[in-house]
């Protein structure tokens, strides 16, 4: 069920129908129940996997909570002499769950891709569903929080269900955490009027990026990804632009649906992107987007990596045998590139990935590593960072670097993806743009509305970016206007938007991850 | 020199943009990012030869000099 169907939002007005007619105490009943109905349309492999991720980590979190409970319970000379053997327990409950889901999403997603070429080893042929990554990372940071004792475990099952697959996260996130979407999907809390219009806002900003803007420029993508080799080089770089802008609006603006939706009910999702167009480096940029998968590799996987054992032995060795900066600075780059290596596999099984994985993780590692040497040149150049123009040339630099980035990410080869670069730049045959353009069946409207539409995302995002509360300060004006900015809109989003299966609008790129 | 001195000393070999005497609000306001953090423990438990958890990169340990000399304190009494 395609979140911007028709059926779907049949199903959200249904559940918030349900949700205002139950007393508080049961309304969590009305989401699950939504969540259920949700998820079970994408078929019964996909409820038999969402069932082992919920029942492994519900199990692991409790046996975690017991051995919390057993710990504080004993005194602190017990406590001490014990933390070694609680430690192994620990490890081997979040170790079992990990291995089970991280198992599971592997042999679904990655199997197939991993014994390709390889005599002997059988490929499963499994379809991957909707947000699979999404809800084992989400439910494994519970486990893991539990352990950490940062939670208590959930110990009503279908209570926790809810927290695994509340249906408007299930296509693309984001990845919450326990602590802050659980009690707020218990609490039954009925939103005030201006919750439910700031909601159905936040959706229709959403609708807006995604199917008047993503849908439109997903065509040329299509096109040009279809038959690389016939479009001369300006198509390519034409085509990663719009695939830069199609990627960014549809998986922000799904987030703001699924955001918007939550909002009806009273619920105040986590925050995914920080428009990551104004970042002044790739490392700020990757904290701007896709914040909820940033903070989940942060916590989960940086964290641990950088105070293990191992990376304090590379401390060591390195600031003995290297010394300087470099040397106190190494095993902190080598988590860094680590992390950036793991994203880069997470968003695919396939060599691009990787390719995309390293990219970033050389470029920001690198950028660690020379961060002495460029203070040497800013102070040898009197630059001063916070002037306008020098933040302005950060933030062209970065926006190339994601560009370069995106030509990785969409083709279905590598070799693919580098022949598009090679052709950009020594092919680029620049006069043949507008003709090109056209026969890749986007006609001049298409591009005008794609331009206009950027040209209203950019403009909000500088406002937003300056600190103005747009919704908020919408909301202080006459009626009259507060209507226009529903009804407008609404307007733009039926008059300009691809519904339909056109331009792929009711998939989402990420949904596939 | 005193102890807090020597920790500020300590900070600015990691973060020298960083004006750890008078700012308040380091991980709020968004002055340290998690690298920033990762950095200045791998400093702290080189130079103090303590042993930092994971439960103790909260953002509260190091909003400020003063919680991050806590922090110290509390990992030599461990």
């Amino acid at each position: 069920m395609a979140i911007t169907s028709f059926s779907f939002l049949t199903l959200v007005l249904a559940a918030a129908v349900l949700y205002r007619l139950l007393p508080q105490s049961a309304r969590w009943w009305a989401l699950l129940a939504a969540s259920l109905v949700f998820y079970a349309a994408g078929g019964a492999a996909a409820m038999a996997y969402l069932a082992v991720t919920a029942v492994s980590t519900y199990a692991a979190a409790l046996l975690l909570q017991r051995e919390n409970d057993r710990r504080r319970a004993m005194e602190e000379d017990k406590r001490r002499e014990t933390r070694k053997r609680y430690d192994r327990r620990r490890r081997l409950v979040v170790g079992a769950a990990g291995l089970m889901n991280f198992g599971m999403l592997f042999a679904i997603k990655y199997w197939d891709a991993a014994v390709q070429g390889l005599s002997g080893l059988p490929t499963l042929g499994l379809v991957v569903p909707v947000g699979i990554s999404f809800y084992i990372f989400q439910s494994i940071g519970y486990v893991i929080d539990v352990s950490r004792g940062k939670i208590k475990a959930e110990r009503n099952f279908p209570r926790y269900l809810l927290f695994v697959c509340f249906f408007p996260q299930m296509v693309q996130g984001p990845i919450d955490r326990f602590g802050h979407l659980a009690p707020q999907l218990y609490a039954g809390r009925a939103p005030g009027a201006e919750e439910v219009r700031d909601g159905i806002q936040l959706m229709m900003w959403g609708f807006f990026k995604k199917l008047v803007i993503a849908s439109r420029a997903g065509i040329v993508v299509d096109a040009v990804y279809g038959d690389a080799g016939a479009y001369p080089g300006c198509a390519s770089v034409f085509a990663v632009l719009m695939y830069t802008i199609q990627l960014y609006c549809d998986f922000s603006g799904g987030i703001d649906i699924v955001r918007g939706v939550a909002g009806i009910f009273g619920i105040d999702m986590a925050e995914n992107f920080r428009r990551p167009i104004f970042s002044l480096s790739l490392a700020e940029f990757w904290r701007r987007w896709h914040m909820t998968l940033g903070a989940w590799m942060r916590d989960y996987v940086f964290y641990p990596l950088s105070l293990s054992r191992a990376c304090a032995a590379l401390g060591r060795f390195s600031r003995k045998r290297l010394g300087g900066m470099f040397g106190r600075i190494l095993p902190t780059s080598l988590a860094t590139f680590i992390v950036y290596f793991i994203i880069g596999i997470w968003h695919g099984a396939n060599l691009t990935f990787l390719a995309f994985g390293l990219y970033n993780g050389i470029i920001i590692t690198a950028s660690i590593l020379l961060a002495p040497l460029y203070g040497k040149v800013k102070t040898a150049l009197r630059i001063r960072e916070e002037s306008a123009w020098y933040r302005a040339f950060c933030m062209a630099r970065t926006c190339f670097a994601v560009f370069i980035g995106r030509y990785l990410t969409r083709a279905p080869w590598l070799k693919m993806s580098l022949v598009m670069l090679k052709r950009s730049v020594f092919d680029l045959h620049l006069r043949q743009l507008p003709a090109t353009v056209l026969g890749l069946g986007m006609s001049g409207g298409d591009c005008a509305v794609v331009a206009a539409g950027c040209a209203v995302l950019l403009a909000v995002e500088f406002l937003q970016e300056r600190g103005v509360k747009i919704r908020k300060t919408l909301a202080e004006r006459s009626p009259f206007v507060q209507w226009l900015a529903m009804i407008i809109p609404l307007a733009v989003i039926l008059l300009f938007g691809i519904i339909g299966n056109g331009g792929g609008a009711g998939e989402f790129i990420y949904g596939r991850i | 020199m005193n102890d807090v001195d020597k920790l500020i000393e300590i900070l600015n070999t990691v973060c020298p943009d960083v004006d750890f005497e008078a700012e308040t609000n380091l991980v709020e306001d968004g002055i340290l990012t998690s690298l920033d953090i990762v950095m200045i423990v791998s400093e702290l438990m080189a130079a103090y030869d303590v042993r930092l958890d994971i439960d103790d990169l909260v953002p509260e340990n190091f909003e400020n000099a003063g919680t991050i000399y806590e922090l110290i304190q509390k990992a030599k009494g461990n």
